[in-house]
């Protein structure tokens, strides 16, 4: 729960979202749900000229299970509240 | 917060990636929990560098959600701007776990 | 439109079955169930490179290895017929509420004032799993789009 709660927090914010097939994706997080399937708005791919395929594509729903990583924004961190966060998790309150 | 369902794009054009690569363009009829989708009137949108994107006619599709990457909703003006037989460009690779 | 209504309404039709190891089933749909498992009947097995067939008279195919059905275009209509001729029999009023509800209460508890900032059990276990839309009757407005 502790990645759904922390994504839901950077809703708004803009991120890249770099795929398992290369693809990276940058836009606004729109929304996250239980499995981390992301919804982005105001998409751009990153490297256009190599992947033309979603030119025409605005406003996406990425599934979760194909995600590779996240760039966060850099005011989207919190260390202190994320170790916090952390650790009530891994006692399980 | 905004919910994550792909409801409002029932009905609408979208544009699929799925984890083999290819492009298939198609009229979002319904969607599960497990992302499985039906696309009415599809067609995939094969890419190359040789020659310009060549659209294959597909029809009805139930694509399952396992084997989808992404769900864009395609913005028709700005597809019909396109010239997509003057694109060219890799197909996208597969999605390796 | 569920896509396992869709598939349900699509049995005795032919389809076309591709698996994620490429290779492709042609056949009638005898039966299906909820993980997408399939039998079909009279099929033709195509390899992934597409040069070697093979006949068979019936397989059952296990749901988790397709990668997509084919289903022919009309199919979509008889699945609208069946969703409005189910509603026609729609039970009286008290007569429902029995079996397996929609769950659409006592979900997605578990806020009660994060700290720092978080407002949301972050880390908390709860944060409210939203009630997914799954849409029985393909028709109709309701879209919302400005």
């Amino acid at each position: 729960m502790l990645f759904f709660s922390y994504f839901k927090e950077l809703v708004g914010k803009e991120v890249t979202v770099e795929l398992k097939n290369d693809l990276a994706i940058r836009g606004t997080l729109h929304s996250v749900d239980q499995y981390l399937n992301i919804k982005l708005e105001n998409t751009r791919v990153v490297d256009q000229v190599k992947y033309p395929h979603m030119l025409s594509v605005k406003n996406c729903f990425i599934r979760g299970s194909v995600v590779r990583y996240v760039q966060l924004p850099p005011d989207g961190v919190d260390i202190e509240i994320l170790h916090d966060a952390t650790r009530r998790e891994a006692r399980g309150d | 917060m905004a919910s994550t369902s792909l409801e409002p794009l029932v009905d609408q054009t979208i544009s699929v990636i799925t984890n083999d690569g290819r492009n298939i363009v198609g009229v979002l009829k319904g969607f599960d929990q497990a992302t499985n989708l039906i696309l009415d009137e599809s067609h995939e949108r094969v890419y190359s560098t040789k020659v310009g994107v060549e659209p294959i006619v597909l029809g009805l599709y139930i694509i399952r959600g396992d084997n989808i990457a992404v769900v864009g909703e395609l913005d028709e003006e700005l597809d019909a701007s396109l010239d997509l037989t003057s694109l060219r460009a890799h197909p996208l690779k597969p999605v390796q776990h | 439109m569920l896509p396992l209504s869709l598939l349900k309404t699509a049995q005795g039709h032919p389809m076309l079955v591709e698996l994620k190891n490429g290779e492709t089933y042609n056949g009638h749909l005898v039966n299906c169930d909820t993980w997408m498992n399939i039998h079909l009947r009279e099929v033709i097995c195509t390899s992934k490179d597409g040069d070697r067939f093979w006949r068979m008279p019936e397989c059952y195919i296990r749901g988790n290895t397709i990668k997509y059905l084919r289903v022919p275009d009309e199919v979509i209509d008889k699945v609208q017929e069946e969703t409005v001729r189910r509603s026609d029999r729609k039970p009286p009023i008290g007569t429902r509420g029995r079996g397996r509800g929609r769950g659409d209460e006592g979900r997605g508890g578990g806020r009660a004032g994060g700290r720092g900032g978080y407002d949301d059990g972050y880390a908390r276990g709860g944060g409210g799993r939203g009630p997914r839309g799954g849409k029985s009757t393909g028709r109709g407005g309701g879209r919302g789009r400005g």
